[in-house]
Parts: structure tokens; C-alpha cells; sequence
């Protein structure tokens, strides 16, 4: 009796246990949900853009015009700075001393001139008693002549004291300039971005790879957009553009066109390496942003949208 | 009548479960044999079943399968998010890259670098640690397959200990840290799969001036995702395709290009041809010992219609039998390969096409059986 069931029940059981392994099988793979909500455009058409923010007045990175050691820094980071403020100066011990010099040789000059016109004093009164002899035996040609040249020595030599002075004076001036051109001041109104120098550094004149300071207006903010230059035909001067904060598309703000920047560069990779690889050129495109007290600071990316014209109907 | 079919079917019981023998041969063999060809061709796009958010996929157009990585400039990202319609367009890296193990071996990695922000593709499940962990510096998450099997240290004793949370790792000379461990569907190479960051990935890659092999897009809604695909492809002159296409054109390039078809379509037919011949043969013999039996009926007055129908349901019970047990055997097979190297996929289909080819086997035979029922001369019965 079992005999007779058991192959039609082993059966059964197959197919029951093969039904049960197709549909264990078929279970879908949920999908691995986004860490935050990528940005959607918010135009019908657009043109997507990394922005990197900064200052208006571009990021001004401050070298100095001699090198030396930094002796002492006026601002620290993120301080407000007027045009015209110290900054910070370079040691000043060999141009003080050098000044101590130059006044002492100045000194030494003024005093040079008194003596000369002391001298000149002596000389033409010895010459005007010489002349005031009217017999010519008492006195000589010859001696009177003398007395004559040396008033005339003397006269030159107190015009060329006079020049030294003069000369001394604009030696004390270029002490002075030099001191005045190691203190370095901020060109414009701003913020200090970047402070990367302490007392006793030693601050190389010409370009550095980190700047010594970064000053630069952030009252309000600019964003360079980067546009491909493949789609770089498609944004019109003045179009509108909405700038999405990374990590968060909630935070977004509109942004006003200031200007393109009209030499198209190369795109650098933000890999972080020295040597930066050239992908493609990029049209740069200067934006402000209006809003005020939107939690973004000058040198972070932003992803940008700047309404554009349709793609795929002009592109033949 | 049909008792007296069942009886005379059972009653053999040798021939009974040759029958049976044979047709649970052919659809067992079929059925595995396709299912293990249905998992390795499911296994080739097995990085497309577990990326499951993006709806559309942006390569280079030379693209051919999967693993056929072809890098884009990094501005192209910025272009597919400008086409009208896309909700939202993110980069990906995908690429091979060199591990080097405590033990001083080398190992391919399969290395995923998701977008930084957002993090959209990543592992579909995690095992442990989050996703949100590939914030951290150095961080990846690697698979749990080879974090026992090809990730695993070998310690001095020849122990392998599986590679853990927290522990280091240097992936092409860079330092990686494991932050989690996640569940992937296995590939066709099952070379280990290691998630980081997309910028992170472009540090540990080679120096190439190309290096997003993905842009992963998905449209706005109410947005239809061929037509996106055709303006993708007409705005920035890259391929675009749906998921679903981008396995097609995975899968065919296997197909094509790999002897895997033929080899387990000729294993497929063997086993069908298997099935015919031993169950055919069988049951054609069992009818023909039972032609007496037949013909007696047919004496008593039996027409040929229930003769056929008897015969019919003769091979419709071997055959369900058959295939019942078939089926079963090859899903017993699946399920203990469950956790091994083989692939192993069952859809329904497959118990469909598997069914169709038993019945086609059964059909054969009884189709032989009945020809001789229906030749059948009632006197035979008082021959010999």
C-alpha cells in the first residue's frame, strides 16, 4: 500500500519543494538607499556646474616684495581687515640698524656743512683783506691769486657738503621705504581666509604653493562655476542659477550672474595631487550669492544649475 | 478503465520505475543543467542585480558587457545632469585593482567607488558596519564571501582568519581600512568586491587621465526611461541604457563571445535525448508487453479512444511522477549548493520549459505506444 504512493508522494514533495525553491528564489534585491538625496535640477532644461566658493574679490593670496623671517603678525584668522591694514611684517633689525647708520652719516653731513661754510667764512675774509691792500709790494699777485682760488675751492667744496646732504637725506628716505616695505598691508576691505605663517617663519618672496595670507572680501560670496566646454554654448550671460549645498539639497540658494570669465582653462581634478590631470577645458562662470547667512564657506564645492538652453533640439 | 491502466502500470514494477527512473534523469539533468547556465549568466550582470536605484546607466558607447571598463572624462557627469529629465546623475568608479595581502600575495579587487555625497550604489545589504561609515578616512567595505575566502589571513598555523572590521588592508599601495562587511551578489569572475568612495577610489587607481567608468542617472518622474536614454545618447553622445538593457547586452555579449551556451545547451539536449531514449524505449516495451492485456479489451469491446486514453494516462503519471521527482532532486541539488562556488538559479520559467520538455519526452512514447494499440488486431490475444 505505501510501496504503491511513495513514488507519487515523492513527487508531490518534489515539486512542492522545487515550487518552494523558485519562489524563494525570486525575491527581488532591494535597492541600497541614497546616504543623502542627490540634487535634482530645478529647471526645465539646464546646464549642471561644480562651483567652488570664494570671495568676491577673488581670493587674494598676499605674498611679500622681500623675503625674510616674519617678526610679527597683526591679524589672525578670519579677522576683518580695512584697506591699509598691517598684516604682518618681516624682521627689521638689519634695516633699523642700517637707518641708525644712515642718520649718523646724515648728521655727520650737516655737521660737514657748517665746518665748509665756517672754512668759506675764513677763506674770503683772509681774501678780502688781501684785496682791501692797495699797495702791490705788500702783497703778491701770485699770494692774492691763491687766496682767490681758495675762496673759490672752499665755495665749491660747501655746495658738494650741501649734496651730500641731500644725498645722505635720500639714503635715510630708502631706509625708511625698505622698513615700510616689510610690513605688509591688506590691499582691500576683507576677511583673512588663511593664515599659514607664525613669528620666525621664514616667508619666501614670490609665489608660494600655500599663500602666506588669504584675504579676500566674502561680504557676500561669489561661486565659480565650472561648465563644461562641450555644453559651455548653452549658457546665456544672465541666466538664472540655483547653487545646491553638498550633503544636504534642502540647503540651496538663487544665485545673481556676475560675469563669465573669458579665457576658457583647463579643468583641474580635485584629486588632491600635486600633479593635477587635464581632463577637459571648462568656461568659468562668475555667480553671487544673495542670500545671506546660508552656512557656506568660500573654497567649498556646491553643485550649481544654470537654466539653459535645450540640448537636444539645437544639437542637430 | 483508467484503474485498470494505473494497475497495469504498477503492476510491472520493474519497467514502473525504469520509466520513472528515466524521466526523472532527463528533467533532473535539464533542470540543472539549465539552472546552473541561468546562474552563471545571471552571475555576469550579478553587479547589476544588486545596484538596484539608478534606472539608467551611462557609459562609453564602446562599451560591450559589464567588466568592459571604459572611463569618462569627469565633466560628462556634469553634461548627463543638464539633459532634460534626469532627476539626478551621479559618478561611479568601477575598476580592477591590485590588494596586497598580509601574507604577501596579490589579489584582484573588483573596486566600486561610490559617489561621495550620496553614496547611491552601494551594497544592497550589510552584514556589518553602515554605509554611512565610508565617510570615514581610508574606509572600504568588502564582501562577505571574500572576506572569509580570498581576503582571509592565512595565519602561520595555515588557519585562515577572516578578515574583520577595523582591520587594514593596502589597496594598490594605499592604506584602506574595513569599515563593514556587506552581502553582494556573486559575479561571474568572483573576484572580491570592495565599496569606497569615488574619490577615494581615484586615489587608490592608477594614474589615468580617464577614470569615471559610470554615470548613474535616474528620471524625474512620470519620466519615460527609453525616450531619457535617447536623449542622453543625443546630448552627450555616450550610451545610455536601462538596467534591464545593459543585462541584455552583458548577457549577450557571454553568449556570444564564451563557449558557456553551447556547452550546457548540448549537456540540455543530451539529457533530453537521454530522456527519450531510456524512458521512450521503456515505456514502448512496457506497452508492448501489455499488448495482450490491450488487446483482450479491445475483444471485450474497449474502443480505441479508451484505449488511447489509457495509454495517455499511463505516461501522464510517469511522467508527473518523473518530473515531480526531477525538479525536486535538481532544487535538493540547489539548495546544498546554496552556500558553495556553483551558480544555481531556478525561476519559473525554468520549471516551465523543464515540464514542457518531460511532456514532449512522454508525448514521443506514448505517441509510439498508441500506434501499435491502435494496429492492434483483438485475435492477437489468442495467439501464442
Amino acid at each position: 500500500m505505501i510501496r504503491k504512493y511513495l513514488l507519487p508522494l515523492l513527487a508531490v514533495f518534489g515539486l512542492g519543494f522545487a515550487v518552494l525553491t523558485v519562489v524563494s528564489g525570486s525575491k527581488t534585491i532591494p535597492p541600497a538607499m541614497p546616504f543623502v538625496d542627490p540634487t535634482s535640477p530645478p529647471f526645465v532644461s539646464s546646464v549642471a556646474g561644480t562651483g567652488i566658493v570664494e570671495a568676491n574679490t577673488e581670493n587674494i593670496a598676499i605674498g611679500t616684495l622681500v623675503p625674510g623671517v616674519i617678526s610679527e603678525i597683526y591679524v589672525s584668522v578670519g579677522d576683518k581687515v580695512k584697506s591699509g591694514d598691517m598684516l604682518f611684517r618681516l624682521d627689521d633689525r638689519d634695516l633699523k640698524a642700517q637707518l641708525a647708520v644712515r642718520q649718523a652719516a646724515l648728521r655727520v653731513t650737516n655737521t660737514n656743512v657748517k665746518v665748509a661754510k665756517a672754512s668759506l667764512s675764513d677763506l674770503e675774509n683772509q681774501l678780502a683783506l688781501a684785496e682791501r691792500i692797495t699797495d702791490r709790494r705788500a702783497i703778491s699777485v701770485e699770494e692774492l691769486d691763491r687766496r682767490r682760488f681758495a675762496v673759490q675751492i672752499a665755495r665749491a667744496k660747501l655746495a658738494q657738503a650741501k649734496a651730500d646732504i641731500v644725498s645722505a637725506k635720500a639714503q635715510v628716505n630708502e631706509t625708511a621705504i625698505n622698513l615700510d616695505r616689510i610690513l605688509v598691508r591688506a590691499p582691500v576691505d576683507g576677511e583673512v581666509l588663511q593664515l599659514k605663517i607664525h613669528p620666525g617663519e621664514y616667508a619666501p618672496a614670490g609665489i608660494t604653493q600655500t599663500p602666506l595670507v588669504l584675504l579676500g572680501n566674502v561680504e557676500p560670496l561669489n561661486v565659480r562655476v565650472d561648465v563644461d566646454e562641450n555644453d559651455a554654448w548653452r549658457v546665456r550671460p544672465g541666466a538664472p542659477a540655483v547653487a545646491f549645498l553638498r550633503g544636504n539639497r534642502e540647503i540651496s540658494t538663487d544665485l545673481e550672474f556676475v560675469r563669465f570669465e573669458p579665457y576658457v582653462i583647463p579643468k583641474k581634478s580635485l584629486t588632491g595631487d600635486s600633479i593635477e590631470r587635464v581632463d577637459t577645458r571648462v568656461l568659468q562662470v562668475i555667480y553671487s550669492i544673495k542670500q545671506a547667512g546660508l552656512p557656506v564657506f568660500a573654497g567649498q564645492q556646491m553643485d550649481v544649475y544654470i537654466e539653459a538652453i535645450d540640448n537636444t533640439q539645437n544639437n542637430g | 478503465m483508467n484503474f485498470i491502466a494505473l494497475k497495469m502500470l504498477i503492476g510491472d514494477r520493474a519497467k514502473y520505475l525504469g520509466i520513472v527512473m528515466g524521466l526523472t534523469f532527463a528533467s533532473l539533468l535539464i533542470t540543472q543543467q539549465s539552472a546552473i547556465f541561468l546562474g552563471l549568466m545571471t552571475r555576469t550582470f550579478g553587479f547589476l542585480t544588486d545596484t538596484t536605484l539608478p534606472d539608467i546607466w551611462v557609459m562609453d558607447p564602446k562599451v560591450q558587457y559589464i567588466d568592459d571598463l571604459k572611463p569618462l572624462k569627469e565633466t560628462e557627469v556634469l553634461r548627463v545632469r543638464g539633459v532634460e529629465g534626469v532627476a539626478w546623475a551621479v559618478p561611479m568608479y568601477k575598476g580592477l585593482l591590485k590588494a596586497r595581502l598580509p601574507n604577501g600575495t596579490f589579489q584582484t579587487c573588483n573596486v566600486v567607488g561610490l559617489d561621495d555625497e550620496t553614496l547611491i550604489g552601494g551594497p544592497p545589504q550589510m552584514l556589518q558596519g553602515k554605509l554611512s561609515d565610508l565617510r570615514r578616512s581610508d574606509a572600504i567595505i568588502v564582501d562577505s564571501f571574500s572576506v572569509r575566502d580570498k581576503l582571509a589571513r592565512v595565519m602561520p598555523d595555515g588557519r585562515r582568519e577572516p578578515l574583520k572590521i577595523g582591520d587594514t588592508m593596502e589597496l594598490n599601495d594605499h592604506r584602506a581600512v574595513v569599515v563593514g562587511i556587506c552581502k553582494v551578489t556573486r559575479t561571474f569572475q568572483s573576484q572580491p568586491v570592495i565599496y569606497t568612495t569615488y574619490s577615494r577610489a581615484t586615489v587608490f587607481a592608477p594614474r589615468e587621465r580617464k577614470l569615471m567608468t559610470f554615470v548613474l542617472v535616474n528620471a524625474k518622474p512620470g519620466q519615460d526611461s527609453h525616450v531619457l536614454c535617447q536623449r542622453i545618447q543625443q546630448g552627450t553622445g555616450l550610451a545610455a541604457y536601462t538596467r534591464d538593457e545593459f543585462k541584455k547586452l552583458t548577457v549577450r555579449y557571454f553568449m556570444k563571445y564564451t563557449g558557456i551556451p553551447i556547452n550546457f545547451g548540448v549537456t540540455v539536449v543530451l539529457g533530453f535525448i537521454v530522456g527519450i531514449a531510456i524512458a521512450g524505449q521503456t515505456f514502448h516495451n512496457f506497452t508492448l508487453d501489455n499488448l495482450r492485456y490491450f488487446g483482450t479489451l479491445k475483444a471485450m469491446g474497449a474502443t480505441d479512444w479508451t484505449l488511447l486514453r489509457m495509454i495517455l494516462l499511463q505516461a501522464a503519471m510517469v511522467g508527473s511522477i518523473g518530473y515531480g521527482i526531477g525538479v525536486g532532486a535538481a532544487s535538493v541539488f540547489g539548495t546544498l549548493s546554496g552556500n558553495t562556488e556553483l551558480s544555481f538559479r531556478f525561476p519559473w520559467q525554468l520549471l516551465a520549459v523543464s515540464a514542457t520538455a518531460v511532456t514532449l519526452i512522454c508525448a514521443a512514447s506514448a505517441a509510439l505506444s498508441m500506434w501499435k494499440v491502435i494496429r492492434l488486431e483483438p485475435a492477437i490475444v489468442f495467439k501464442s
